[in-house]
């Protein structure tokens, strides 16, 4: 007791001295976010649910700032070897993790390796990192990844989640199991406590290798329902929150102490096409469908104008994106001539399938079918369970003609979205593309020249447009609801907040 | 005659006739079926523009209109699946109770079952295999409530079986029939009538949790279960898209509910002699 | 039949009651999608060998009846194992019971302290003023779904009013609002089953003879009346508490309470079989105790119906 006493004394006089004009209590934000991915470890999952908070837990070698561009994370710098088979880490010195384990070459290893072996298979991290062959540790703070094959989007994934720096021996001790549930890693804010289904608490990393946060507790709840969510923030219950719903934004605006803080992300909507069954087999009435439907008028109603028109399968931020690419107008007169032309009759029917959990796809969807009968198309919808359409519907082509596609795209490089859903053979291709298609797709993979790359890929869109697999709708802007106490706020594109800057004002 | 001038039956008959009536009429009120969507006029509130007199919800689409047009939907989930339960859970629970012995047993223990799976739960693995859809809803809907009637007209047999006058027709020779739906059934009609009533309320309410939770019929034919759910994060921007479909659904429960109750009196034949 | 034995045999029929259910979920749930998918998510780069390597992990690849045999056996040697995606399951299923179990008994304990009273009044009133207001009300309370409710309650009494918190659990005061949306609903549907039950046994033949043998009303009511249509109101009650624990899940997900309906819908949509199997158990052992209460009530209540 006289040992708190006294302690919370010499706190108080420090506190005086370092800072008499600081505020007195801790400064503490909270945020709220739809999903709990319900383990922390980096390689278990593929949510950005764990992005937006694990990313305060951990470092890459490599990190990426709010413009997207890569910077120096725990690799002090780095340098390309042998034609790109080989890359080679310099390391930051005297960092640690937060049980106090040093960080070096060894734990670079331990990571890599345990993400390529058995605890790796479980999860869907590794098959993003299948290019790299193995580590090879120099010394202390210097590592090699020794390449497959060149991998010219390594550098980037290496700041995604499933390369995220683990520490060996607090993994090797305490097990998996228990890593799941109490992280450790090096990032601005240390783990303190976890509940499922309810909150993750952070507190301060005053060692943080990248600078002090600002922030003394940072905390994550997770809120499932949209409506519970924005009341949240309406109570000053919650200051930020990640997943806004788009209903919402006009509640958001008329609040004078809450706003809307967006920045264009990598998010894209599109609905595919099956192109083996149905009258959407006929190419004329894919290219009548894209005509039909304008696209200004979804983002305006139904994004609140936070979003982007789209020709391919990616936003104006992504590696290969092609400002020459001439999309489909908007000309319902054309489209109902092509679907003459076609030998569509007026009425005839068409299904829309799509994910039931989410309420601005729904209206979307909806609203499809109010431009689908304005070209004379009666379409109806399937609203699907989620993991019923993602495991089952998509992969084994049971679909009907036009179907979902929403994708994260986090790399913001093509080459993410078009392999999965051009190339034969994949879950999103269910009904295959052409062999020049998978030559393309294969060719880019293993240039490392970027302008190569680049010219490959837009040739990827333009095929793609040409033969209407799709029907792209928007890219849509990345929104975070943030209290006006929140100071220093800086929107990440792809939601991993790391809340750095950030400061709360009573 | 009297009864048939009691508030509960004039109430509930002019509730539900205006309702119902309504909804009646609405293929030549709104052939289009509510479904005319208009982007310019999204979100219109109501009494400022006549051609959307209730106003409008996200879709650009009359609240009037879906609101009329949707009660079929409502009342097709409300009364079929009521009605299926009764039934089924009526003559289940007159042979159970009536018979007992191995019959009982073995309907009983099929009840527990049904009463032992929690519908929502039910319901979300069931669709999530066969896919949403009305019918599959209404059928979902007697499957879970049937054992509600089975062991409440169980328990009313039970007590009733035992009971002076029935014994004393069992002695007279009174085939079982006759005892069954001549004695024992009109006795355990009032809790019945009361349950059924409930029950289309909570059904029409059940609707829309299940389009809540991502389970319901495709949301382009309205229904105000429908509207209410999908309505919900509108609440406070658009509060004019739950409040009317919301307003319906009071109505109809009302109006079901005082006529079920004046049923329930003018069927009981003790109560008769006391009112 | 003598007690000890009646209640053996019912204790094996709730036992039959709960293995078929658990099958029936075991089963159904298998039935809904492959957990590996989930595990691995929507990249590329998925081969079959992959997907072989988990479901073996997970013991996916074992028959069905083996799977279910260890699930129930686990079960009851008090060992209910790992699930999928979320650690350990004891602790989970533990920390759900308990909120959801607080915010049941609760709920369901205040409606009745509501409902008991003015389902009396009203039916020894009948077609009053009071009656009828008491009448309007319930039917009232009957016409929110319990969702839209619940966000209303929120938007007054959270958001303008700033009283009680939004949602989760965290001290009492987070538990007012779950417990009134659900507290309203069951409220506005005991009144009315309690004033029927009330009705049907105060024109009864037994009521008249007391009131003709001068006994006092105030006996006549709570005496005779009361016991005698409580054996409507429990079977009513014991049938609602299975419809409770359904109904919980919406209001549940709308306070984001982490109760046993929030644990449930998450498995199903991760199709995390392990916790989905033992949520749907548990819940089953539970509802089935109850009927079995509220079969020992009637026999307390009703000498003249036979043990059988």
């Amino acid at each position: 007791m006289l040992k708190h006493h006294s302690l919370k004394k010499l706190a108080l006089a420090t506190l005086l001295v370092v800072s008499s004009s600081s505020v007195w209590a801790d400064t503490s934000l909270t945020v709220a976010q739809r999903q709990d991915p319900n383990s922390w470890d980096p390689i278990d999952t593929f949510l950005v649910a764990w992005s937006s908070a694990g990313g305060s837990l951990f470092d890459g070698l490599v990190l990426r700032d709010e413009n997207l561009k890569l910077q120096p994370g725990l690799a002090t710098s780095w340098e390309i070897l042998e034609d790109g088979l080989r890359m080679r880490f310099k390391l930051s010195e005297g960092v640690k993790f937060h049980n106090g384990e040093d960080f070096n070459a060894d734990a670079v290893k331990f990571t890599f390796d345990r993400l390529l072996g058995e605890e790796g298979a479980k999860g869907p991290q590794r098959s993003n990192y299948l290019s790299i062959k193995s580590i090879e540790v120099v010394d202390d703070h210097t590592v090699d990844f020794v390449m497959n094959a060149p991998d010219p989007v390594m550098l980037t994934k290496l700041a995604g989640y499933g390369a995220m720096i683990v520490p060996p021996k607090y993994i090797t001790e305490k097990g998996d199991a228990h890593f799941n549930m109490n992280p450790v890693g090096t990032g601005p804010f240390k783990f303190k406590s976890y509940t499922q289904g309810d909150k993750l608490e952070l507190v301060i990393n005053p060692d943080y290798f990248g600078g002090k946060p600002k922030l003394d507790n940072l905390t994550y709840r997770f809120i499932r329902e949209d409506a519970t969510r924005l009341a949240e923030l309406q109570a000053g219950r919650v200051d930020v929150v990640h997943d806004i719903a788009f209903s919402a934004i006009p509640t958001v605006k008329e609040n004078d102490s809450i706003e809307i803080v967006s920045v264009a992300g990598p998010s894209i909507m599109s609905y595919q096409f099956n192109t083996k069954a149905g009258i959407t087999k006929d190419l004329k009435v894919r290219q009548a469908i894209n005509m039909a439907v304008d696209k200004k008028v979804l983002i305006d109603a139904f994004l609140g104008g936070y979003g982007t028109p789209i020709d391919s399968l990616q936003g104006k931020l992504s590696f290969g994106y092609d400002p020459d690419l001439k999309g489909y107008p908007f000309d319902p007169e054309k489209a109902k001539q092509l679907l003459k032309e076609a030998g569509v009759k007026p009425g005839t029917e068409i299904t829309i399938d799509y994910r039931a959990n989410n309420a601005a796809v729904g209206e979307i969807s909806q609203a499809m079918t109010s431009f689908l009968q304005n070209v004379g198309l009666n379409a109806k919808l399937k609203p699907i369970e989620s993991s019923v359409f993602l495991n089952d519907i998509v992969p084994k082509g049971k679909t009907d003609e036009l179907f979902q596609f929403t994708w994260g795209g986090w790399t913001f490089d093509f080459d993410n979205t078009a392999y999965l859903i051009y190339h034969d053979g994949e879950r999103w291709n269910p009904y295959g593309t052409s062999e020049e298609m998978n030559k393309l797709l294969e060719a880019q993979r293993s240039i490392v020249d970027q302008d190569e790359r680049l010219k490959i890929l837009r040739q990827v869109g333009q095929l793609a447009h040409d033969n209407a697999y799709h029907l792209p709708l928007y890219n849509e802007d990345t929104i975070y609801a943030v209290s006006k106490k929140v100071k220093g706020f800086v929107p990440a594109p792809d939601r991993r907040m790391r809340y750095l800057t950030t400061t709360v004002e009573e | 005659m009297r009864a048939l001038f009691r508030f509960e039956f004039l109430a509930g008959l002019v509730l539900l006739t205006l309702v119902g009536g309504a909804v009646a009429l609405s293929p030549w009120l709104f052939p289009d079926s509510g479904k005319t969507m208009d982007f310019l006029a999204r979100l219109t509130p109501p009494f400022v523009n006549e051609a959307h007199w209730l106003g409008t919800d996200p879709m650009g689409r009359d609240i009037l209109e879906r609101v009329v047009v949707g009660g079929k939907i409502s009342f097709i989930v409300g009364i079929f699946s009521a009605l299926g339960a009764v039934t089924l859970g009526t003559v289940i629970g007159l042979l159970a109770g009536y018979y007992r012995g191995f019959w009982d047993s073995f309907l009983m223990r099929f009840a527990d079952i049904q009463l032992a799976l929690p519908f929502i739960l039910l319901a979300i693995t069931v669709i999530a295999i066969i896919g949403p859809g009305l019918d599959r809803i209404v059928i979902l809907m007697i499957v879970a409530q049937w054992v509600q009637y089975a062991r409440l007209v169980r328990a009313s047999v039970l007590s009733l079986r035992e009971a002076e006058y029935v014994q004393a027709a069992k002695s007279y020779g009174l085939p079982d029939r006759k005892i069954i739906f001549g004695h024992i059934l009109p006795n355990a009609m009032g809790p019945l009538i009361i349950l059924a009533t409930l029950n289309v309320a909570n059904n029409i309410l059940l609707e829309s949790s299940l389009t809540f939770l991502g389970l319901g019929i495709d949301p382009l034919t309205p229904s105000w279960g429908g509207m209410l759910a999908d309505g919900r994060n509108y609440i406070q921007t658009a509060p004019w898209i739950t409040i009317f479909p919301g307003l319906a659904i009071m109505f109809t429960v009302l109006g079901l509910n005082l006529l079920g109750d004046w049923l329930r009196d003018y069927l009981d034949p003790l109560g008769k002699t006391n009112t | 039949m003598p007690i000890v034995s009646y209640f053996i045999k019912r204790f094996l029929q709730a036992a039959f009651v709960v293995v078929v259910v658990s099958l029936l979920v075991a089963f159904a749930i298998r039935m809904t999608g492959d957990p590996a998918m989930m595990m691995l998510g929507e990249s590329a780069n998925i081969t079959e060998a992959d997907l072989h390597n988990i479901r073996e992990q997970m013991g996916l690849n074992r028959p069905f009846l083996v799977q279910y045999w260890g699930f129930m056996s686990g079960l009851f040697s008090g060992d209910l194992g790992d699930s999928f995606f979320r650690g350990a399951i004891a602790p989970l299923i533990w920390q759900a019971m308990k909120a959801t179990m607080l915010l049941a008994i609760i709920s369901l304990g205040v409606s009745m302290l509501i409902s008991l009273p003015l389902g009396i009044y009203a039916a020894r009133h009948k077609n009053s003023w009071g009656d009828q207001c008491i009448r309007i009300l319930s039917l009232t309370g009957l016409s929110f779904p319990n969702f839209w409710l619940g966000i209303m309650l929120m938007l007054l009494f959270s958001v303008t009013l700033k009283w009680l918190p939004v949602s989760g659990f965290s001290g009492a005061s987070s538990l007012i609002l779950p417990a009134l949306t659900i507290g309203i609903i069951l409220t506005a549907s005991n009144l009315r089953i309690i004033r029927s039950a009330m009705l049907e046994v105060l024109n009864s033949q037994y009521v008249m003879v007391a009131r003709a043998k001068g006994l006092s009303e105030h006996r006549v009511i709570y005496r005779h009346a009361l016991r005698n249509s409580a054996i409507t109101i429990i079977t009513y009650l014991g049938l609602q508490f299975g419809a409770l624990m359904g109904g919980l899940v919406v209001v549940e997900l709308v306070f984001n309470w982490p109760g046993m309906g929030t644990l449930a819908i998450e498995s199903i949509a991760q199709r995390d079989y392990p916790i989905l199997q033992t949520v749907v158990t548990v819940l089953a052992m539970l509802i089935v105790f109850v009927n079995l209460l509220v079969d020992v009530a009637y026999v307390m209540l009703d000498p003249r119906i036979r043990l059988e």
